[in-house]
């Protein structure tokens, strides 16, 4: 048995800024081991642990798509001392790798059924691999409707730009952008997530959801999510906890006897309603 | 069942025969307190000890441990395992509650897609020499948990101190190889086996009261919301040395350290009683308080832990009670929970 913890290395092919506080990068990962580049598998809503060597691990959602092939994508945000010493890297700069962890978002259940993506600030990383899944011209049929609700603090706030263009001009996505206060050059929506939720009322009908975003919005997400009629095993939700090993033996990020690692980090609110609210 | 006796004189012969084949680590007297240390002759051992003051985990899982080397070379970075030492190892003279202790956490290191190698390279060469207890401490508790003075749980070999000699009881094929050709050994007879029974009996007497733990798991499955949970953890100071002391307790930190040359990556004992355990980068704390923190130390041995591996996660050791500086004492704390 090889050791767990042995990470693999990438390089940094492309660094990309997200947001004007200029605090959120998206980063382009290459491994290093060309047979790994190829054959690395995940699905959307897993995550990795980076590590800068010499600064430490973090756990991070992946934000590219499994159609992507040959590299993967990590949206970043400085908050500590990984994701500062990340932040300072360069292109080309080498990192490690290792994953992907976790069970991701569950693919086969929403297979046949429309899509309710509900995402708020930089946490919409993994929703964004799960919205470039689906868009792919090999999957786009298995799926009904997608109806993405996407929110910020401020239009500069919004991460993925030049994704939500592209899929502003697409028929095959309805997408609903909403910041909290808008600028002069914003014509979208003004608002919270839960709020233009509730105006843009998706319906239910043969349908399942998705939640990501701090915790505030989650709470107020659900129950209007709930009185769309989402029944609680069709409302998704991604959780956050601090990490060490990702691999369920460090032994900080249990919610009651589940391990949001190994467990996690999607549970339905089904599940969540059985499991203790320290989250 | 096979059963030797060896005179007390004769001990460090046996040792020092088993440590031309094995890396033997044994109780040293450290002039404060007993601690389990690698032996270079047999004259270092004492097993005079009541127990050790660090649980036998700090062999297999150290407080700090070097998981993962990242060599700074010409070339650029260069990963590298840490790896062990070929000879098996021996911990030689541990109690009962620290060899099943090891039992234990075997269930989280090895259980699962992921096996903690780091872990379990050690154990896996390891091989467990116990030491019956004949005058268990008044902080002692096994008995509670299913344990005994003199249980076998974990245990390749147990020793039984007669007085002037120790009884040998081998119980697996790796405690036969350890003591295999070594001299001075002779066969025991039935009297000093009823001696040792004896022994054991009157070990197990000398537990006053015994807790109940019957349905411990299912009670608290229901009690994440009780109030239970606001009083108990206020004479608490969150030092952790409960869970460090813990034969049980493998939570645990990652963090990188550097040089000029290398990176290492380096796993340290951690503890679900520190406020910054759980803190997220977002500032956001599911634990903010002693009253969760408590809580989950408490779950995790009596109610997570047994959902997943079926088995409660203390073996009675006693060491938090001995040591805890505001003398909290978890057998109250599962009275108070048994009398909810």
């Amino acid at each position: 048995m090889s050791n767990p913890y042995l990470p693999d290395f990438a390089v940094l092919r492309r660094i990309t800024r997200e947001n004007d506080a200029n605090d959120i990068k998206t980063f382009e990962v290459v491994f290093e081991d060309p047979d790994l580049a190829r054959s690395f598998r995940y699905i959307p809503g897993q995550f990795g642990m980076i590590s800068y060597f010499g600064a430490g691990e973090c756990p991070i959602g992946i934000a590219s798509s499994p159609m992507d092939e040959g590299f993967l994508e990590f949206t970043i945000k400085k908050v500590g001392v990984v994701t500062a010493a990340l932040h300072n890297c360069t292109e080309g700069d080498r990192i490690g790798v290792r994953g992907p962890y976790g069970n991701g978002w569950p693919i086969e259940a929403m297979e046949g059924r429309n899509v309710v993506l509900v995402g708020g600030g930089f946490a919409f990383t993994t929703l964004r691999s799960l919205v470039k899944y689906i868009l792919h011209e090999d999957n786009r049929e298995r799926f009904g409707d997608l109806t993405v609700i996407y929110g910020a603090r401020s239009p500069g706030e919004l991460s993925y730009k030049y994704d939500l263009n592209d899929w502003e001009r697409r028929d095959d996505i309805d997408l609903i952008l909403t910041v909290d206060k808008g600028d002069s050059g914003w014509t979208g929506n003004e608002g919270y997530v839960p709020t233009i939720l509730k105006e843009a009322a998706p319906s239910s009908e043969n349908a399942i959801s998705a939640i990501c975003g701090p915790p505030v919005m989650i709470r107020f997400s659900i129950p209007v999510l709930t009185e769309l009629g989402f029944s609680p095993d069709d409302i998704l939700l991604s959780l956050e906890m601090r990490m060490k090993c990702g691999i369920g033996k460090c032994g900080r990020c249990n919610v009651g006897s589940k391990f949001v690692c190994l467990d996690g980090p999607v549970f339905t609110h089904r599940e969540l309603q059985g499991m203790p609210k320290e989250y | 069942m096979k059963y030797k006796i060896i005179d007390k004189d004769k001990l460090p012969g046996l040792l020092d025969a088993i440590i031309e084949r094995y890396r033997v680590i044994a109780p040293v007297d450290t002039g404060k307190h007993f601690r389990l240390t690698e032996i270079s002759s047999g004259e270092e051992a004492d097993l005079g000890l009541q127990n050790t003051k660090l649980a036998s985990k700090e062999i297999l899982f150290p407080q700090t441990e070097v998981i993962l080397r990242v060599r700074k070379g010409e070339e650029g970075l260069k990963a590298e395992e840490v790896s062990v030492e070929d000879r098996d190892w021996v911990l030689f003279g541990i109690r009962p509650c620290d060899a099943k202790g090891l039992t234990l956490i075997d269930e989280p290191f090895t259980s699962g897609e992921y096996e903690d190698t780091p872990y379990t390279d050690k154990r896996g060469k390891t091989s467990i020499v116990g030491l019956a207890c004949i005058h268990p401490r008044a902080t002692c508790f096994c008995t509670s948990l299913g344990g005994s003075p003199f249980g076998r749980e974990g245990m390749d070999l147990q020793l039984v101190d007669l007085g002037e000699e120790y009884l040998m009881e081998i119980l697996t094929e790796k405690g036969e190889r350890l003591v295999e050709g070594v001299q001075g050994l002779r066969d025991a007879s039935d009297d000093d086996i009823a001696k040792a029974e004896r022994l054991s009996e009157e070990a197990e007497g000398a537990f006053k009261d015994k807790l109940s733990v019957e349905g411990l798991s299912e009670k608290l499955e229901g009690m994440f919301e009780d109030p239970i949970w606001d009083e108990i953890h206020l004479k608490c100071v969150g030092c952790g040395v409960c869970c460090f002391l813990c034969p049980t307790c493998t939570c645990f930190d990652i963090l990188d350290e550097e040089t000029a040359t290398e990176v290492k990556r380096v796993r340290l004992w951690d503890t679900c009683q520190f406020t910054h355990f759980t803190l997220q980068g977002s500032g956001f704390n599911p634990r903010p308080s002693g009253k969760e923190r408590m809580r989950q130390r408490i779950m995790h041995k009596f109610s997570y832990f047994p959902k997943e591996f079926g088995k409660l996660a203390c073996v009675g050791c006693g060491r938090c009670v001995h040591e805890c500086p505001v003398n909290l004492d978890i057998r109250e704390i599962i009275k108070e929970i048994m009398s909810v």
